[in-house]
């Protein structure tokens, strides 16, 4: 079953990989000859054109999404398990790994169908499209290759160089894998933020060939993007992989089963929660590119039609915080030792709670004049001071303590260090906690009472804040536990289902909380298919209201887990005849 | 195992329906594409009132202050009766095109002069359209085709001077004209002028570079005492005035007026281009 099953993959991966490849190639010169109409037309299934593209664009996204993502901690686990020589880590790296296997297929046929889609739709903007950037087009299709084979040795040459320098170069393949997919994803980067961000001087009469390839691809949102990205595909793929273990979890038979896939879905939320923490900083780098690329750009996704998207956006990061914090307050009921930390856990939900409301009070929002009313003014009159940003990045910065917090109750439930001035580092990680949240609530509070620009200096002031103390008490945590008494056995396995469904929100909420933001990202081009160049003349120009964009969203990520559901079927299926069960102990002590 | 799969299906179900739900109760706001705008003089007051009711809530961007309750005063529903009780003599119609072309001219209390001249943003048939619809709010619409008449001889004027090629020599710029047309819905010039930004006396005597980089990079600083209207100013005069058009600008803002003392906008041909540049 296990080769016809690599068989199958590894079919139909090239067949389809050859085929995008063969096409993206091609394309450029199939284009340049074409004359037909401007639109193609799409009826099916209920779907225009518009809905069609944004299907597989958005399915797409996420596969590429995840087979970028989980490479990046899969080759980080099987360091951890090659140079700290336990075994456990690089059998949770090659499992990893060998989700991506089918995932891969999939991407390469999503990729093709948006680019069948795209040059039979939208012919002529392809055209567009494919004269400036052919070039960077051709070297896409070869990296994929060279991504797409590099993989294949990486996961089929596991078990085969598993000793000395044989381990390493096959480290060093995991490497190239991840170095490949990232030069990939920068080239496609690089299209998708010339239509949002086209570099000065690019008019409408501007023939493609007049446009310079560096210029075009190097614009004013490609290195925000391309970092912002990066960070958001290890969320995401750790909350896949999370959602993975959540699902052979809860349908385990053995307790050595339960016992592993507890290991990994505690692994796969922490890579997501710890790579969440520093995603707004590279979103801040974004808006901030895009504020100084164009104010009226700025302005419509802050501010104009779509400034109730930042409310949906903050209630799915609270969503986020609270499962993932329920995540780790329910694990810790399987650590010995953890029982000291239970009555804290209260107080931390009560801030987290808090700060969810505060950051998802609605400020300055386009609303109709009975709305008004009916809210009693532009702001309301008690929780409007609550709308703004100082006590909007004061609620966050102190979620994400909070969230450190239980990150560092969990770490010290089952140990006891033995080092002297084990008291003293305590007392001072706790007063650095108290400093910092003293420092943001101050921060928060003063910035009542200046003027905005001075304002928003004090939101980097904030971020510093909650980042130096998070540094500060880790090393100090990790150098106090050096060596430190166990108080007894994670007991891996003996987790509540509710758990596990965590998790799977956690999984589907990331998952819609990329397609919103994907939204949010394409829809401030308005009816633009080049930002003020290149105008969408078709009759689905207009950017849809956040509810049909929400419907979209929702179909797209139904889609995804469905497909994504019967990958890890296949992965089962996979495993049963190709691996022996893996031990209780394989799970360890976290 | 069916049982938890199930489970695990209704979880994601209720997950993304309940996103869904959420997603679809908000104020529900679309992006319409902006339209071509036809104005005859012989349309209805109702059509007009209906394009001026677009412009209103549309391109002409007054919702961005008007009705927000602590910019500007809210004037929906009430703007056709209380027009005419602004200033003595002065009928309905006549206040609210002043209000729209010169808004500074009457200020109501409580408010800041802030309001930009809209003639600058607008053209007059569009402005008449826009009476017209501030007259329904609670009055009757009196705009009519005489209106239009006089609006559309303005407005082809207009298009036929932007019609004209740049000019490509400093000293034939009409800088008052850029003035006119660019600066003075927000600055304040030799007594015209709006107050969004500072005075544009208070930059005689200074560098080229600096009044250039003011121009070209309007948000790069912030004027003591205008905070509240940073990054107002559009970035795109380096794209919409010619060479020859900034650096005339910028000579005669750096000099107080035009090179020799005149301030009648004209740079003169004693001030050969850039001979006193920096």
């Amino acid at each position: 079953m296990n080769s016809k099953l690599s068989a199958i993959s590894r079919h139909g991966w090239i067949a389809w990989g050859a085929a995008a490849v063969g096409f993206l190639a091609a394309a450029p010169a199939l284009a340049q000859q074409f004359t037909g109409p401007e639109y193609g037309e799409f009826a099916l299934f209920g779907l225009d054109r518009r809905g069609a593209v944004w299907i597989a664009a958005q399915l797409h996204l996420l596969f590429a999404a995840f087979v970028l993502g989980v490479p990046m901690f899969a080759v980080v686990i099987e360091a951890i398990g090659m140079f700290g020589g336990d075994q456990r880590y690089d059998k949770l790296a090659k499992e990893f790994t060998r989700l991506l296997l089918v995932a891969y297929s999939a991407t390469a046929i999503w990729g093709a169908i948006l680019v069948f889609f795209l040059s039979t739709l939208y012919p002529n903007f392809w055209s567009y499209l494919t004269g400036i950037f052919a070039p960077s087009m051709w070297l896409y299709a070869g990296l994929f290759f060279f991504e797409s084979f590099t993989l294949y040795l990486y996961y089929y040459g596991w078990d085969a160089w598993k000793k000395g320098i044989a381990k390493k170069f096959h480290w060093g393949l995991g490497i190239m894998l991840n170095v490949w997919g990232t030069a990939v994803m920068f080239i496609a980067n690089g299209w998708l933020t010339y239509m949002m961000s086209p570099p000065e001087g690019v008019t409408a009469e501007t023939a493609p060939p007049q446009i310079e390839l560096w210029s075009a691809i190097n614009n004013a949102t490609w290195m925000p993007i391309n970092i912002h990205r990066l960070l958001a595909n290890v969320v995401f793929g750790g909350a896949i992989v999370g959602a993975y273990a959540a699902y052979r979890f809860l349908t385990s038979k053995t307790d050595d089963e339960r016992a592993h896939y507890d290991w990994m879905g505690y692994t796969g939320n922490f890579i997501a929660i710890g790579a969440l923490i520093v995603l707004p900083f590279a979103g801040y780098w974004l808006g901030r590119e895009i504020y100084e690329f164009s104010q009226t750009m700025g302005i419509t996704m802050m501010g104009g039609f779509m400034s109730w998207l930042w409310i949906i956006q903050a209630f799915l990061i609270g969503i986020l915080f609270l499962a993932g914090n329920y995540y780790l307050w329910v694990g810790m009921g399987r650590i010995p030792g953890a029982e000291r930390f239970q009555p804290y856990i209260k107080w931390m939900l009560l801030v987290l709670v808090l700060g969810v409301i505060v950051w998802a009070t609605p400020n300055t929002m386009i609303a109709s004049r009975d709305e008004i009313a009916a809210m009693g003014g532009t702001h309301h009159p008690f929780l409007g001071v609550l709308g703004v940003m100082s006590a909007k990045n004061t609620a966050v910065n102190l979620m994400i303590l909070t969230t450190f917090l239980s990150f560092l109750m969990y770490r010290r439930a089952n140990r006891e260090p033995v080092v002297a001035w084990a008291r003293a580092a305590t007392m001072l990680q706790g007063l650095a906690f108290a400093v910092c949240a003293l420092v943001v609530l101050a921060y928060g509070i003063w910035g009542y009472f200046v003027e905005a620009i001075v304002r928003i200096g004090f939101s980097v002031y904030q971020v510093l804040a909650v980042l130096v103390t998070i540094l500060f008490v880790t090393a100090l945590d990790v150098l106090m536990l050096r060596g430190a008494r166990s108080r007894g056995t994670i007991r891996w396995g003996h987790m509540p289902p509710r758990s596990q469904y965590a998790l799977l929100v956690l999984a589907v909420t990331f998952t819609w909380l990329m397609g919103l933001m994907g939204f949010a990202r394409s829809g401030i081009r308005q009816h633009w298919h080049v930002y003020e160049v290149i105008r969408d003349t078709s009759e689905q120009a207009f950017t849809p209201a956040l509810g049909p964009a929400a419907t979209m969203i929702s179909i797209c990520v139904a889609l995804f887990f469905g497909l994504v559901g019967m990958i890890f079927w296949l992965g089962g299926l996979s495993e049963k005849s190709a691996d022996q069960p893996s031990g209780a102990t394989a799970a360890g002590t976290g | 195992m069916l049982r938890t799969n199930l489970k695990i299906l209704f979880t994601v179900a209720m997950t993304l329906a309940v996103f869904t739900f959420i997603a679809n109760v908000i104020p529900q706001v679309q992006s319409a594409v902006p339209e071509e705008i036809e104005i005859r003089a012989d349309m209805t007051p109702d059509e007009l009132v209906g394009i001026g009711e677009t412009l209103y809530f549309g391109v002409g961007g007054c919702t961005a202050c008007h009705g927000l309750g602590t910019r500007a005063p809210d004037i929906l529903g009430v703007a056709g009766t209380v027009c005419a009780t602004r200033n003595a003599g002065q009928s309905c119609k006549e206040y609210l095109w002043e209000s729209l072309v010169s808004p500074v001219s009457y200020i109501v209390e409580g408010f800041q002069p802030i309001m930009l001249d809209q003639s600058r943003l607008m053209s007059q048939a569009e402005l008449w359209t826009l009476v017209a619809f501030l007259e329904a709010q609670g009055g009757e619409v009196t705009v009519g085709p005489d209106d239009f008449a006089s609006a559309a001889a303005a407005d082809e004027a207009a298009l036929a001077a932007a019609a004209e090629p740049p000019p490509t020599d400093p000293s034939a710029v009409d800088v008052m004209g850029i003035l006119n047309v660019h600066c003075l819905a927000c600055h304040a010039y030799g007594g015209q002028g709006a107050m969004v930004g500072p005075p544009l006396e208070e930059l005689t005597g200074r560098s080229y570079e600096e009044i250039e980089r003011g121009i070209l990079e309007p948000n790069a600083d912030t004027a003591a005492g205008y905070e509240p209207f940073a990054g107002v100013m559009p970035t795109y005069y380096g794209d919409q005035l010619a060479p020859a058009e900034l650096e005339a600008l910028i000579q005669f803002l750096m000099e107080g007026g035009a090179p020799g003392g005149s301030t009648d906008g004209s740079v003169g041909d004693d001030a050969p281009p850039g001979e006193d540049r920096p």
